[in-house]
C-alpha cells in the first residue's frame, strides 16, 4: 500500500501532468504546423504545405544580419560569462574570507532586479561615461544578467566535487594552478558547458536590454519585435521562431545529456 | 542578501582542523589569510565588473530620481518633487494593477505547478528526471518566442479565432474581444511562461521529504489527505514560497507581455517606466518609477530572500 497516493490519485495526477504538458506544448506545435501553411496569414483555413516562409526569410538580408548580430552577442556573452563566473565560483566554493555574504549578494543581485530598470540604468551609464550604444553595450548587460545563472550552476557542482581530489593532487606535488587544470577543470567541465549554454540562450532571446542600448545593432529579438506590427511579415517570423526554438531546444537537451552523463562520474 | 549557494566549504575546512590546539589555530589563521588573498584575486574582475556595470548604473538612476543628475533643462535640480508627484499620480494605480496581475499570476502558477511537482516527485518514479526536463524545456528556450506564439494564436486574425470561424460558432467577421489585447491574455501568457519554472523548487522540496513519515502517519491511522495536509504540505511550503517569488519578482516589472498581447488597457508598471523614458524622455520621472520598483523588489527579496535558495539544490 502506498501511503502517499491512492490508485485513483495516481491516475488523477497523471492526467493533470498530461494536461499541463498539452498546455505547454500545444502553442509550440501549432506554431510549427502553421509555419508550413501556404496561407498569407497565420490562420485557418489550411491552404497546403509550403516551405515558402523558410525560403523568404533566408532571402531576407536584414533578418539574416539580425541573426548574425544576435549570434555574435550570444557567443561573446557565453565566453565572457564563463571567464568571469569560474573564478568567482571557485572563490565562493573554496575560500573563506570576510564579506563573503556581501560579495555573494552582489554577484546574485542581478537575478532580482527588474530588467526594465536595469536596462535604463545601463543606458544612463553608457551616456555618462560615453559608451556608444552598440552590440558591446548589449554584451555588458547580458553578461551581468547571465552571471548569476552561471554561478548557480557552477558553485553547487564545485560543492559536489569536494576538495579531496584537489588535496590529493596537492599532496602529490601539484601546484595550485596544475591542480586546477588537471583536477578541478575536467570535473567542472560539464557545469561550464551548461553555464555557457544558459548564458547563450539568455542573451540570444533577450529583448529588454537590447531595446535600450543596442543602437544601430539590431538583434534578432529586436527585429522580430519591430516586424510584429506588419501582419504580412508574420508567417516569416513564425518560420524563424520555429527554427530558433528547434535549435535552442537541441542545445539545452544536448548540454543536459552531457551533464548527466558526467554527473555519474563523480564518486 | 540571497543565501543561494549551499555549503560554502566552511565545513570541510573545519573538518581538516581536528583539535583547537595552538598550532592549529595558527594554521587556520594562516589559511584564512591565504584564502582571503586568493579570493581577492579570483573575485576582483567579476565583482569589479558588477560594481561598474550594475551598482553604479542603479546609483545613477537613483541620482536622476532626486535631480542630483539631470538630462533636460526642464528637469528640476535636487528635489523630491517628482517623488511627491508620483505618490499623488495615476502611476500608483498602475503599480497597484501590476501588483494585482503579478499576484494573480503567481498564485495561478503555484496552483498549476504544485500537483505537477507532486506528480513528478511521488508518482513518476524513475522517469522523474526526464519528465522534469520535459516540463522545464519550454522555459529554457525562448521567452520572447513563446509570447510571440500566443500572439499568433490569440490575435483577431489568428489561429483560434479563425478556427472558430471555420469550424465553430463564430461568423466570418466576428471575434472574441477578451481573447486579445486584454488582461485575460496577459494573465494567460504570463502563467504559461512561468509555470514550468515554479515546478522546480516545489519538486526539489517534495523529493527531499522523508517517505517514512507518511508511512508512520498511515500506521497511526491518518488517511492520505490528512497526512498530506499535516505532513507533506507544511514541509513543502518553502518550495511553494520560492516558486511564488520566482514568478512574482520578475513579473511586477514586466512590460513585454502587456505590449505584445495586452494592449494599452493592460499596460503594467514596466510599460509606464518604458513610456517615461522612450516616449516622454522624462528620465527624472522614469527614474522615480524605476527606483520605486527596485525598492519594492528589494524589500520582498530582503524579507523572503532565504526561501530563494531552494531552487538551486537541483544544480
Amino acid at each position: 500500500v502506498n501511503a502517499a497516493v491512492s490508485r485513483a490519485g495516481r491516475r488523477g495526477l497523471w492526467s493533470w501532468f498530461v494536461a499541463l504538458m498539452v498546455f505547454l506544448y500545444a502553442p509550440i506545435v501549432v506554431l510549427v504546423i502553421f509555419s508550413f501553411n501556404a496561407r498569407d496569414t497565420v490562420s485557418f483555413p489550411w491552404e497546403g504545405f509550403t516551405l515558402r516562409w523558410y525560403r523568404t526569410f533566408i532571402a531576407n538580408p536584414t533578418l539574416l544580419r539580425a541573426v548574425a548580430t544576435s549570434l555574435h552577442i550570444a557567443a561573446m556573452t557565453s565566453v565572457v560569462t564563463v571567464v568571469l563566473a569560474v573564478p568567482a565560483a571557485i572563490a565562493l566554493a573554496r575560500c573563506r574570507f570576510r564579506g563573503k555574504a556581501a560579495i555573494r549578494g552582489l554577484l546574485l543581485a542581478p537575478l532580482v532586479i527588474p530588467l526594465i530598470v536595469f536596462a535604463i540604468s545601463l543606458q544612463i551609464l553608457a551616456r555618462a561615461i560615453g559608451i556608444e550604444p552598440s552590440r558591446y553595450s548589449v554584451l555588458i548587460g547580458h553578461v551581468v544578467i547571465a552571471l548569476p545563472f552561471a554561478l548557480l550552476t557552477l558553485v553547487p557542482r564545485l560543492d559536489r566535487i569536494g576538495r579531496s581530489l584537489e588535496e590529493a593532487g596537492q599532496d602529490l606535488g601539484a601546484g595550485p594552478f596544475a591542480t586546477f587544470v588537471h583536477v578541478t577543470l575536467p570535473l567542472l567541465m560539464p557545469a561550464i558547458v551548461s553555464s555557457a549554454v544558459i548564458a547563450f540562450t539568455i542573451s540570444f532571446d533577450e529583448v529588454v536590454i537590447a531595446s535600450f542600448v543596442a543602437g544601430a545593432d539590431t538583434t534578432l529579438p529586436l527585429y522580430l519585435f519591430s516586424q510584429l506590427r506588419t501582419p504580412r511579415a508574420l508567417p516569416q517570423i513564425v518560420a524563424v521562431a520555429v527554427l530558433v526554438l528547434a535549435l535552442s531546444t537541441a542545445a539545452v537537451l544536448g548540454s543536459e545529456v552531457l551533464r548527466r552523463r558526467s554527473a555519474r562520474a563523480i564518486p | 542578501v540571497i543565501d543561494t549557494v549551499p555549503g560554502d566549504g566552511d565545513t570541510v575546512a573545519r573538518m581538516t582542523v581536528p583539535a583547537p590546539g595552538r598550532a592549529n589555530v595558527r594554521m587556520r589563521r594562516r589559511r584564512f589569510g591565504a584564502d582571503t588573498r586568493r579570493a581577492a584575486i579570483l573575485l576582483s574582475l567579476p565583482s569589479g565588473g558588477l560594481l561598474l556595470f550594475f551598482v553604479v548604473p542603479v546609483v545613477l538612476v537613483a541620482m536622476h530620481s532626486v535631480g542630483a543628475l539631470t538630462l533636460l533643462p526642464s528637469d528640476r535640480f535636487l528635489t523630491l518633487e517628482r517623488w511627491r508627484d508620483f505618490f499623488g499620480s495615476i502611476y500608483l494605480g498602475t503599480f497597484v494593477k501590476s501588483l494585482r496581475i503579478s499576484l494573480t499570476v503567481s498564485i495561478l502558477c503555484v496552483a498549476l505547478a504544485y500537483p505537477t511537482a507532486y506528480f513528478l516527485a511521488v508518482v513518476a518514479g524513475r522517469r522523474r528526471y526526464n519528465l522534469l526536463l520535459l516540463t522545464l524545456a519550454p522555459f529554457l528556450t525562448g521567452f520572447l518566442l513563446r509570447i510571440l506564439a500566443w500572439r499568433v494564436l490569440l490575435n483577431p486574425q489568428g489561429v483560434i479565432t479563425s478556427a472558430l470561424r471555420e469550424f465553430g460558432p463564430l461568423a466570418a467577421d466576428d471575434s472574441i474581444p477578451w481573447l486579445f489585447n486584454s488582461q485575460f491574455a496577459v494573465h494567460l501568457v504570463l502563467a504559461y511562461v512561468w509555470v514550468p519554472f515554479v515546478c522546480l523548487p516545489i519538486f526539489v522540496v517534495l523529493e527531499g521529504l522523508d517517505a517514512h513519515q507518511l508511512e508512520a502517519a498511515s500506521d497511526l491511522g491518518a488517511g492520505r489527505w490528512r497526512a498530506f495536509w499535516l505532513i507533506t504540505f507544511p514541509q513543502s511550503l518553502p518550495g511553494v514560497i520560492a516558486g511564488f517569488l520566482f514568478v512574482f519578482i520578475p513579473t511586477i516589472g514586466e512590460y513585454i507581455t502587456p505590449l505584445l498581447v495586452g494592449g494599452p488597457n493592460s499596460f503594467m508598471f514596466g510599460n509606464a517606466i518604458q513610456g517615461a523614458y522612450l516616449q516622454g524622455f522624462d528620465w527624472q520621472f522614469g527614474s522615480v518609477l524605476g527606483v520605486f520598483l527596485i525598492a519594492v523588489v528589494g524589500v520582498i527579496t530582503a524579507v523572503f530572500g532565504r526561501y530563494l535558495s531552494v531552487g538551486t539544490v537541483a544544480e
